[in-house]
């Protein structure tokens, strides 16, 4: 096959989650792939999402409830009516598309007066809307790997939702960390007793958190980094004194500390508050200290997450939540739940998400009693409540693309093998529905 | 440990073994008996013979084999134990910084991960039966597995 | 019973995982479910043939339990689905995906498919 070359033996990225691990080998003869090593369950789930059995292999369209099978063409005008008949389209998703297809649909959203979000608004973004006025240091992976000597998990159960990242930040050996696993010392606060708390060895920390509660915590080391005047002797959100001693003295004496905010922290009803705090926190330390510092990373997990914040970002200055009107970007405090929830919208496009599965069923009720355009590679919940749907390829594995690491660097996916019959990608799909909509 | 509390931790050296814990090891994996210890055999410590003798029962004298166990059920190809085998360390230069090993894997290499679970190789490269001293009592990869899917054990 | 559910991702019990490979029955045995402590489990009275049946303001649903001894008492783990976003709601336009309050009950009915569940969900 023309552009595909033999592979055996070849190193790809994997986009099975936001960790985009670069080091695993595929096998096969160039049209499928046979072998994949290295990869965690995850990954090697995507890999097999190729031929898996829920795949969508054809542009559908629903007549009187029932999805019926149309050409492309066909399925394209009926989104292209959709939109036209539409004064308040919402866009929404673009975390598991390259950023090439954000750019696309940033377009389309300008061209059609639309709003635009991504999944990151009810993630990570909350954080980067607070570092927009108190900062942000980020760490890389590579400097983990290198430098790093303290890494507290801080609501993330890191084994189960990014498999492969403990091994590469807590075991790995680096070039200022050569006994590896033996100088890192690991501090998981999480109220449940996860997966994550199995490599723990005799120097870390386990610290069970009452529910809810980490603002609390974040509070009273705040307190102490200022004036010492020593922890309640009850302690605090159900931690012992002993042990807020030893982690008030872990994260003050580390050279290089890491902590990995997971959803625990983003997803909780004080998530804006906690995150406010927990910054202030980092930032107090890094003053206080001389020769260390201490940083942030997200776990996100869609693969291509901190993407779509970094274009937006980098275009507008505002990394989600974008409102279009006459191709003008316009002010505005609304997010995509404060839209649906007021249903302030008549059509929606979701490109590579389910939001009918990972939002509250209020919304996901004004989603589906609107028209719905979808554009994704696989079933999901969306996929049963759909209008249109446009089928897509799997970038990083059929079609090329950037995308951001979390750690927010950017990594180039290659393509592997050719898309079945008649697929095209993301950005391919989106520029065919701006050429439609806009004539020249 | 169970065997070594009632041995004579004297470290006597009479069996040819250098201490009365490296005994202890040998005896679990079989390679020695417990008549193989002159002291014990001394009415002083008869009662710990007879404990012995009922620990050991009656599998003395036979070899153990070491089996590592892989539960693939549970394993989630996390490659935490690729990176923390010091004999993959050695042998395999890539999984120093936690990334995959080459492909195809090494001769001495013990673990990979394919097709998202964890995969044992060349158990007779294990520690465990090549290293010599406190090295022999290696259980980093069973130690460390997040979801406890690696076992170790003699049979 | 009061209880406290948390929605958690878990590899075991991965929507993306079901969505993908899986059919309709195995999307409803591996994510309408909830882990609780066995201790709970006794106090609710549960057995393997009965189901729990969630509610609070926000909605209500009915999961299939299991046991791990690892999750705290009082507390329901759910991974993130269709099934455990009945019960989320949002408060000052943040959605609660942690620490929800519900009230927790045995029941006989059987655990709803996700076309079912659409359909309510529309009406």
């Amino acid at each position: 096959m023309k552009g595909v070359k033999k592979l055996v033996n070849k190193r790809v990225k994997c986009t099975g989650c936001s960790l985009l691990c670069d080091d695993i080998i595929v096998r096969g003869d160039g049209l499928y792939i046979d072998e994949v090593i290295g990869a965690c369950l995850k990954g090697k789930e995507k890999f097999e999402q190729i031929t898996g059995k829920n795949r969508i292999l054809s542009p559908l369209v629903r007549d009187k409830g029932e999805l019926k099978k149309v050409s492309l063409d066909t399925a394209l005008e009926r989104s292209i009516e959709i939109m036209k008949e539409s004064s308040k389209p919402l866009l929404y998703g673009f975390s598991t598309v390259s950023c090439q297809a954000q750019l696309k649909g940033i377009e389309l959203a300008k061209s059609i007066n639309g709003f635009i979000d991504s999944n990151s608004v009810i993630c990570q973004g909350k954080v980067l809307n607070t570092a927009k006025e108190m900062g942000l240091t980020l760490a890389t992976i590579s400097e983990v790997i290198n430098k790093t000597d303290l890494l507290i998990l801080w609501g993330a159960n890191a084994a189960e939702s990014i498999p492969r990242l403990l091994n590469k930040i807590l075991f790995s050996r680096g070039k200022f960390r050569m006994t590896g696993r033996e100088i890192k010392t690991l501090i998981i606060i999480d109220p449940v007793k996860t997966a994550s708390f199995g490599v723990m060895g005799v120097r870390d920390l386990s610290l069970n958190i009452d529910p809810g509660k980490d603002i609390e915590l974040i509070r009273v080391l705040k307190e102490e980094c200022c004036t010492p005047s020593g922890f309640p002797a009850d302690g605090v959100a159900g931690i012992d004194q002993d042990d807020l001693k030893r982690l008030l003295i872990q994260i003050t004496n580390a050279e290089n500390a890491v902590i990995f905010i997971g959803q625990g922290i983003l997803s909780s009803q004080t998530s804006v508050n906690v995150v406010h705090e927990l910054l202030d926190l980092v930032h107090m330390i890094n003053i206080k200290q001389q020769k260390g510092r201490m940083s942030i990373m997200m776990l996100g997990g869609h693969y291509n997450m901190a993407g779509f914040d970094q274009v937006a970002l980098s275009l507008f200055g505002k990394n989600h939540s974008l409102q279009f009107f006459d191709n003008n970007l316009v002010e505005t405090s609304e997010t995509i739940i404060s839209k649906l929830s007021k249903e302030d919208f008549d059509c929606s496009i979701i490109v590579g998400t389910d939001p009918i599965s990972h939002l509250p069923w209020k919304l996901s009720k004004a989603l589906m009693s609107k028209p719905l355009i979808l554009i994704d590679n696989k079933k999901s919940a969306t996929f049963n409540v759909a209008d249109v749907i446009l089928p897509s390829s799997l970038t990083g594995i059929e079609c090329e693309g950037l995308a951001y690491r979390l750690d927010h660097v950017p990594i180039e996916l290659q393509k592997i093998v050719n898309p079945p019959n008649n697929i095209i990608s993301d950005e391919e799909l989106l520029s065919k529905l701006i050429s439609r909509l806009n004539p020249i | 440990m169970e065997l070594y509390k009632f041995l004579p931790k004297t470290n006597c050296k009479k069996c040819g073994k250098p201490t009365c814990m490296a005994f202890a090891l040998d005896l679990l994996q079989g390679k020695v008996k417990i008549d193989d210890c002159p002291p014990l055999l001394e009415p002083k410590y008869k009662k710990n013979y007879n404990t012995l003798k009922e620990l050991i029962g009656s599998e003395e004298g036979k070899e153990k084999e070491l089996r590592i166990d892989v539960e693939t059920d549970l394993c989630d190809g996390c490659g935490i134990c690729v990176t923390v085998c010091p004999v993959n360390a050695r042998y395999c230069p890539p999984t120093l910084s936690g990334k995959a090993p080459d492909y195809p894997p090494e001769k001495h290499q013990l673990f990979q991960v394919k097709a998202g679970k964890c995969e044992l190789l060349a158990i007779k490269y294990c520690r465990r039966i090549e290293a010599q001293g406190r090295e022999r009592e290696c259980r980093v990869c069973e130690t460390y597995c997040p979801r406890d899917a690696i076992k170790i054990d003699y049979v | 019973m009061e209880m406290l559910v948390n929605t958690v991702r878990m590899v075991d019990y991965d929507q993306l995982k079901e969505y993908s490979f899986g059919d309709e029955n195995s999307l409803k045995e591996n994510l309408a479910i909830g882990i609780i402590n066995p201790e709970d489990f006794e106090k609710l009275n549960l057995t393997t043939s009965l189901n729990l049946k969630l509610s609070n303001e926000d909605g209500k649903v009915i999961i299939k339990v299991k046991q791990k001894e690892d999750v705290p008492i009082g507390t329901i783990l759910m991974p993130v689905s269709i099934w455990a976003n009945q019960i989320t709601g949002i408060s000052n336009e943040q959605l609660i995906f942690k620490n929800i309050k519900v009230n927790a009950e045995t029941t006989r009915d059987n655990v709803l498919d996700i076309e079912e569940l659409l359909n309510i969900i529309k009406k």
